[in-house]
């Protein structure tokens, strides 16, 4: 499947979700402004996919572990 | 000295006018809280004025003041807030969303404690866009107070998402205000409106009380008339607050003034200035003549990476858990925009993965960018690409999309200190900004790069008609 079809795909999978979970609340118009911010959504992390990291490539870590005080 | 004279004058010389009682901090209140009544609406910028609080403020500070206690520069200096930092009181704190325009909070947000601390009188909750825009906006009209109008030219936007907090100080209704950025909304409307604003490094200064819109991009920060105020503020709201785990107690002092010819060394990321309209461009250029009398100017690169797809991916999913109530119950209904209405729902196209893979690319940009910046005091690029958008018209945006923003994307994704500054006008009488941008911490220098070109230009001392 190339890039495109796969971010299609993918659009259409996503889309789905959401209108199974609040497509009762949306007008046809409304959907279709969700697919177009979907769109955006998919594409984002195809972009972020396309990078390669390391092991040791953490996020940065603002948990810290809990004990209250005193 | 009659206070309707100071009006336009900077914090730092209102200040001085107090500390050697040639001002009374009660009589300047006065005069900013009739501004804030008089013109607030007109500009949509205001969401509630704080009189009987400021009064309150005031007299307790010229009381302190004439028993010879002088707190600092900000003592019995008027300011706004924007309204998504919690006030007691029974004062509203509105978030700029209709669901929540009668909410009150019983207790003040740190950094409106820290500014009652350093003596500074509380006039107004300033408007802002709904949630501070995280709901996926696309047009000015979005906050139940209506569009924030440009004192510069009322058919032209303020925003945003501090569009009250640019507007308020633009017109003269208050000498300084509190913004929040998380991708823009403090640089933003201080390029609009034309005046100074620092988006502080993340974890600087205290969120405890603010709104959260994003957990790990949400910073607060002044908007002034000179960057030199900015600083003067900043020093009020900085530090430590244990309520706050993310803050750091790393001290930060404000220095009026540079040694007299301190060189500089500036960056320019490689295309920076690709999409941006040629008025911004045309000011851009004659900024880097002007700081080219006070230091280099060089080019600079980052290596490729999806930077906006970065910080973009991190906001969208946090913001659709900081408001998972608002967005499953339906309320969003509730909201101005009609887009704000709806536009969340596609979040849960967001994977876990692929938000922790933003997360982990975020570490590997912030390394690459410190990088770039550590043999430079600043980067240099414009404020924003385009001069403030119409009222009637769509905001261009690089959170949605439909612009790029790399100095935002890496600043506001990275936790970095950027000022901006007013540095010309466009086509359509609208200003147009220069923002400095520095390392971690560096906000000492970011400011004084600022301040040095602001004492070699004038733009900061044109101010809009209000008549």
């Amino acid at each position: 499947m190339s890039e495109p079809e796969a971010v299609r795909a993918e659009v259409e999978t996503m889309l789905a979700l959401v209108r199974e979970r609040y497509g009762s609340r949306l007008s046809a118009e409304e959907l279709a402004g969700v697919r177009t911010a979907i769109e955006g959504i998919v594409q984002a992390a195809h972009a972020l996919r396309a990078v390669r990291l390391t092991n040791a490539d953490e996020p940065g870590q603002p948990f810290a572990a809990y004990r209250a005080i005193p | 000295m009659k206070a309707e004279d100071v009006v336009f004058a900077p914090v730092r010389r209102l200040g001085e006018l107090i500390r050697d009682r040639r001002l009374s901090p009660v009589a300047l209140a006065e005069t900013f809280l009739d501004r804030l009544e008089r013109l607030g609406g007109r500009y949509n910028a205001v969401v509630t004025v704080t009189r009987a609080r400021a009064l309150e403020q005031a007299r307790r500070a010229e009381r302190e003041i004439a028993a010879g206690h002088y707190r600092g520069p900000l003592h019995g200096i008027p300011y706004g807030a924007k309204d998504l930092l919690a006030t007691s009181g029974g004062i509203p704190t509105t978030w700029g969303a209709a669901p929540f325009k009668d909410r009150v909070f019983d207790f003040d947000a740190t950094a409106i404690r820290k500014l009652e601390e350093a003596g500074a009188v509380l006039c107004a909750k300033l408007a802002m866009v709904e949630l501070a825009g995280g709901m996926g906006y696309r047009q000015p009209n979005a906050a139940f107070t209506g569009p924030g109008v440009n004192p510069w030219r009322r058919d032209a936007w303020s925003g945003g998402s501090s569009s009250g907090s640019g507007s308020a100080v633009a017109a003269g209704l208050v000498p300084f205000a509190i913004g929040s950025e998380t991708w823009g909304s403090i640089l933003s409307p201080a390029g609009n409106c034309g005046v100074a604003g620092l988006r502080p490094t993340y974890g600087r200064v205290s969120r405890h009380g603010a709104m959260a819109l994003c957990w790990t991009l949400d910073k607060l920060g002044p908007l002034a008339l000179t960057a030199d105020d900015c600083g003067l503020v900043l020093e009020a709201v900085a530090g430590r607050d244990p309520a706050d785990p993310t803050t750091v107690d790393r001290p930060f002092r404000h220095e009026p003034a540079d040694p007299a010819g301190r060189r500089f060394r500036f960056g320019v990321l490689r295309g920076v200035t690709d999409g941006c309209e040629d008025a911004v461009r045309e000011s851009f250029e004659r900024s880097l003549g002007v700081l080219r009398q006070i230091g280099t100017v060089e080019e600079v690169a980052l290596p490729e990476l999806p930077y906006d797809d970065i910080t973009r991916t991190i906001l969208f999913a946090e913001a659709a858990s900081a408001f998972d109530d608002l967005i499953e119950s339906g309320a969003i209904r509730g909201l101005t925009a009609p887009e704000d209405r709806y536009t969340a729902y596609a979040r849960d196209a967001i994977l876990a993965k692929d938000y922790l893979k933003a997360l982990r690319l975020r570490g590997v940009m912030a390394r690459e960018v410190d990088r770039v910046l550590a043999p430079l005091h600043a980067l240099v690029a414009p404020g924003r690409a385009a001069e403030a958008a119409p009222l009637d018209g769509q905001v261009r945006s690089a959170i949605r999309g439909t612009a790029r923003d790399v100095m935002g994307a890496v600043g506001n994704g990275a936790g970095l200190p950027a000022v901006a500054v007013p540095n010309g006008f466009g086509p359509r009488g609208l200003p147009t900004s220069l923002q400095f941008m520095g390392r971690a911490w560096e906000e000492h220098t970011v400011l004084a790069a600022a301040c040095a070109y602001q004492s070699l230009t004038d733009w900061h001392e044109r101010h809009p008609d209000t008549s």
